[in-house]
């Protein structure tokens, strides 16, 4: 049996379509970008009611992308933070040149990047992470198993499973991570992730391939 | 396409990603290669057992949190904005925008060119002209900046600093009057005054700005009097305006005088059935260290059981 084989027999038949609501969960969250526009020339001209309706569309999902990135409540926060004041800071500035929405994540992934790089240096333990309160989460306690008829021994071994898929993860470079995050849970298309990274469809479309490649091997062993 | 080209290019037909020639082209190998096959059930098996590691939901508590600390960032940045940006010259945004007008360019340096000449005729000829006597006796002098002495003579130069103190009467309803109180609300440091200010201020707390004003007294005054002339003046709000709502929400958890904590609870009636005010008096009735809030607290939330 293939590795994705014991894979998909842990996490179940539905593991794809458990999937399916956190992909493309960005794309679904700008329904009213049309607003934007109107929305950004307000903000420039001092609006900040304006500005706080830009952030209520985005936020979530920046949370959910800062979150699952860092896997620590605190770390989001900062991120969430630092990311909306910056876009504050400098909205005067923004030219119309892309969508508020690929303008807003370039700013975000930066900083994830900047905190996936810091957090490497550090070599910080991937099996334990932080709670807003700063305590420590196994990160075995992140993955749930919120299915009808769910036995305990089959929600061990997801858990499991997802520990390891947590710790597969921070095994990739940040940028191999972020790419991998943004296609996979995020569901961007990857010409997209290359204008959200300063670069070029074609090295995303590299760095996806690197990342799944690393990921599926280090899953293999899980046979 | 052989084997080789199918196998590199599985990972992108998974995500979706092919462009469409090379699509109907990778399910056409697929269709009679079983090994390209096996490789293609492989990868979608990966990704399907990706589904695992879900992405996590946010809490309504998370996101509310946030949201309020981030208010209050982008209003404290507003405020050095408005503080710093009358005086600081934005060069890069000018630039921007000369860049992209040269006409506007050349009109501007044509301008300046003729406002340099017409100063400098002004100067020369203004310099033969006498100056009149200064009137500096009638304003008050705040400080000395510099003192020199003409070498070998009597004679020395100084230079002041003066303030003239000016008088302004009207009606509260006069915009320039209420810029004055409004800016008295925020920058004096006499704390009767701000009092006197917010009292006149609080009766008119339909005015945006006015109401703003009350919201800052609320947050940052750190007289117990005035945030509770201002709490008073915002109790009609409560109900319709979110940011109202928010600031009585922060002096009820944060704020450091019991008296201003006890009347912003009491301002939350009508809106005590919204979920970011429960969840608020949830975590107060149980474990606020003042007996009363926590006894209210109870009593708000026993008022309406069946939203839980």
């Amino acid at each position: 049996m293939p590795a994705e084989t014991a894979v998909l027999a842990a996490v179940g038949a539905n593991g794809a379509r458990r999937n399916s609501p956190s992909t493309g969960a960005m794309v679904s969250q700008a329904p009213s970008r049309v607003n934007d526009s109107e929305l950004i020339r307000a903000a420039q001209r001092g609006d900040r009611s304006a500005f706080e309706l830009l952030v209520r569309q985005y936020d979530q999902a920046v949370l959910r992308l800062a979150l699952h990135l860092t896997g620590s409540e605190a770390d989001a926060r900062d991120i969430y933070q630092e990311a909306f004041l910056k876009a504050y800071r400098h909205i005067p500035s923004f030219r119309f040149e892309c969508s508020f929405y690929t303008w807003i994540y370039r700013i975000v992934t930066n900083l994830c990047l900047d905190h996936l790089r810091k957090r490497q240096t550090r070599r910080e333990d991937p099996q334990t992470t932080m709670d807003a309160s700063g305590r420590e989460v196994d990160t075995l306690e992140r993955v749930s198993d919120d299915r009808a008829g769910a036995n305990p021994e089959r929600d061990l071994m997801r858990r499991e499973l997802g520990a390891k898929i947590a710790q597969a993860l921070t095994r990739l470079t940040p940028r191999e991570r972020m790419v991998f995050e943004l296609k996979h849970y995020q569901g961007l298309r990857l010409r997209t992730i290359g204008e959200m990274l300063n670069t070029t469809e074609e090295t995303a479309k590299n760095t996806l391939f690197r990342a799944t490649q690393k990921l599926r091997g280090a899953l293999a062993p899980m046979r | 396409m052989d084997c080789d080209w199918i196998k590199d290019n599985i990972v992108f037909f998974v995500y979706d990603e092919l462009p469409d020639d090379a699509r109907f082209e990778f399910e056409q190998h697929i269709q009679r290669c079983i090994g390209c096959r096996r490789e293609l059930d492989a990868a979608r098996e990966f990704k399907a057992g990706m589904a695992a590691l879900p992405v996590q939901e946010i809490s309504p508590n998370f996101l509310t949190s946030n949201r309020m600390e981030l208010q209050e960032a982008v209003e404290h940045a507003q405020q050095q904005r408005s503080g710093w940006g009358m005086f600081v010259f934005d060069f890069a945004g000018w630039m921007r925008q000369v860049k992209l007008a040269p006409a506007l360019c050349s009109a501007l340096l044509m301008i300046g060119f003729a406002a340099g000449t017409l100063t400098t005729y002004q100067i020369v000829t203004r310099s033969q002209v006498p100056q009149p006597p200064s009137q500096a006796v009638e304003a008050a002098i705040t400080g000395i900046e510099s003192m020199a002495q003409q070498p070998n003579s009597n004679r020395v130069s100084i230079t002041y600093d003066t303030v003239v103190p000016q008088t302004k009467e009207g009606e509260i309803t006069d915009p320039a009057i209420q810029k004055l109180l409004l800016l008295a609300c925020r920058n004096n440091r006499n704390s009767d005054l701000r009092l006197g200010c917010i009292d006149i201020l609080k009766s008119q707390p339909e005015d945006t700005a006015v109401r703003e004003a009350l919201v800052y007294a609320l947050r940052y005054d750190r007289n117990p009097g005035v945030r509770l002339k201002a709490l008073d003046g915002l109790k009609g709000y409560v109900k319709d305006d979110v940011h109202v709502r928010d600031a009585v929400l922060e002096a009820l958890m944060h704020d450091t005088n019991a008296g201003v904590r006890s009347e912003a609870i009491g301002l939350l009636d009508p809106v005590k059935a919204d979920s970011s005010v429960r969840e608020a008096l949830q975590v107060l009735a149980e474990r606020d260290q003042n007996k009363f809030i926590r006894s209210e607290s109870k009593r708000y939330l026993a008022s309406t059981p069946n939203l839980d």
